[in-house]
């Protein structure tokens, strides 16, 4: 055989690192799709769901895709301990209680600190199509919330410190990825669907640690590889883009996918995931989910400036 | 659920999922549209399970979707980069180490080849699929995709070699000419 060929036959994706990993993942992200699509009316022959099809759960459909994944999770377990593949069920469990619990409503913060000092963070409340984004940002001036209620886009004028009505979010970059509704749909796969199963099927992959807490809540301790939790992106200046859930770009030991970060998921008494971290170097990357299914209605400031309104006044004072 | 119906499906995913997983690394834009088209294949397949046929023929089938669904993410997939990049608020680290010379090579080699050239010579080196099997996957005769497999392949050598003459060619040369010249 040519020496080029042979050479083609060694790279073979299937003998690099992780390669195993990959496959456990995927397996469980298989599994979590049919207990949910199970849990849901017959699908059409032929039909694909999207992939943020995991919050589309129905409270109804909830105890048996529980079920089916507490069944699911066994497969292919032969080389864990008993315990350690009951830590992997329930931490798999409460990935999918989480995603079903978010479906309405919930809030998130997520907070990233660097040599014990806060970097960066954000509160994300939703509810239903409604979505408040508060990047509170390094800076005091960084912070600008973002409203979107009843299809309409609300931003904060820094000029007149008020409010502005920026106008219906199907008129903004439409089709573009940038809307605030396709920014809705991306936290929402953030919070309960991909990138939590696959974090946890990361973590169940490799041993976990259990501890249980005087509040009934248990922590879970484990590793996962970076690239199971920053999604790759795409490439800027030549260089891999990783970004975290939620949106922030992967620094340091957490931009390199093969990396492995400590990880701690803590699983409230209810079996609703609370809090997530995620620490490497003098990094950690925190979420703190509250109020899953009761975050209030999202409301629409009373006094904001309709900038359509201040345009159309604008034409005609000229 | 038919216990039939789980016990098959997880033969499939035994027997195929490596199959699969690396099929679409290999096809997909990232890691994570490449897990999500895996997952996405095997959720066809449970749904399909009555009418994936059997034995080595369920292998191509498999890929065929994997195929197709790599097809539709490819054609939303502009979409979701834009709004990553957009909630991506903090600048780019360095990426991690480059990878040794011969993976390298390899991929170098690939990235110049033609996509359909590239398509049916990783199905044959890196799946095993026969002429045949490609035929089916890709949707040929399977004198076509022996035909292109052939092609291919002498593509494929071609590149390598003059990638490797070049690299020989820039190992070779002296590292002060490789820098530039000193200082006056």
């Amino acid at each position: 055989m040519p020496e080029s060929i042979d050479a083609l036959q060694r790279a073979n994706p299937r003998a690099e690192v992780g390669f195993a990993e990959t496959i456990d993942a995927v397996g469980a992200e298989v599994r979590l799709r049919i207990a949910v699509a199970g849990a849901r009316d017959e699908p059409r022959v032929g039909q694909v769901r999207p992939r943020r099809r995991i919050l589309g759960l129905s409270a109804a459909g909830l105890a048996l895709a529980a079920a089916v994944v507490a069944v699911f999770v066994t497969f292919d377990s032969s080389s864990v301990t008993p315990g350690v593949e009951n830590a992997a069920a329930a931490i798999k469990q409460a990935a999918t209680l989480t995603a079903a619990s978010a479906e309405q409503s919930g809030t998130v913060d997520v907070r990233i600190t660097h040599g014990g000092q806060p970097w960066a963070s954000k509160v994300i409340r939703w509810n239903g199509n409604d979505v408040e984004i508060n990047d509170l940002g390094r800076k005091p001036s960084s912070g600008s919330p973002l409203l979107v209620v009843n299809g309409l886009l609300y931003g904060h004028d820094p000029q007149h410190e008020g409010w502005v009505q920026l106008g219906p979010v199907s008129n903004i970059d439409p089709g573009s990825g940038t809307t605030p509704t396709e920014q809705l749909d991306a936290i929402r796969e953030d919070v309960g669907g991909t990138t939590l199963q696959r974090m946890v099927a990361g973590m169940s992959a490799n041993g976990l640690t259990t501890k249980n807490q005087s509040d009934g809540s248990t922590v879970y301790s484990g590793t996962v590889a970076a690239g199971q939790i920053a999604r790759e992106t795409g490439f800027k200046e030549g260089q891999t883009i990783r970004v975290f859930p939620f949106g922030y770009v992967a620094q340091g030991a957490a931009a390199n996918a093969a990396s492995r970060l400590d990880t701690a998921v803590t699983v409230a008494a209810a079996g609703v995931i609370r809090r997530l971290a995620v620490s490497w170097g003098t990094w950690t990357y925190t979420v703190i989910y509250s109020s899953l299914g009761s975050t209030p209605r999202i409301v629409a400031p009373a006094h904001a400036t309709s900038l359509l309104k201040e345009r159309m006044r604008a034409v005609h004072e000229r | 659920m038919s216990e039939d119906r789980s016990q098959r499906f997880d033969a499939l995913f035994t027997a195929y999922g490596p199959d699969i997983v690396a099929y679409c690394g290999w096809r997909a834009s990232s890691p994570t549209d490449a897990q999500d088209a895996a997952a996405d294949v095997f959720l066809t397949a449970w749904r399909r399970i009555d009418s994936v046929p059997e034995g080595e023929a369920a292998r191509v089938w498999l890929y065929a979707t994997a195929r197709r669904v790599l097809a539709n993410q490819r054609r939303s997939r502009r979409r979701h980069v834009a709004l990553q990049e957009r909630l991506a608020a903090e600048p780019p680290v360095a990426a991690s180490e480059a990878p040794d010379s011969e993976a390298a090579l390899v991929h170098e080699a690939l990235l110049r080849l033609g996509a359909r050239d590239r398509e049916v010579l990783l199905l044959a080196e890196w799946e095993g699929l026969t002429p045949a099997q490609i035929g089916t996957v890709v949707g040929c005769l399977a004198v076509t995709a022996r035909g292109r497999l052939h092609r291919a392949r002498r593509r494929f050598r071609a590149v390598f070699q003059d990638l490797g003459s070049e690299g020989r060619a820039s190992r070779d040369r002296p590292l002060l000419a490789k820098e530039g010249p000193e200082h006056a």
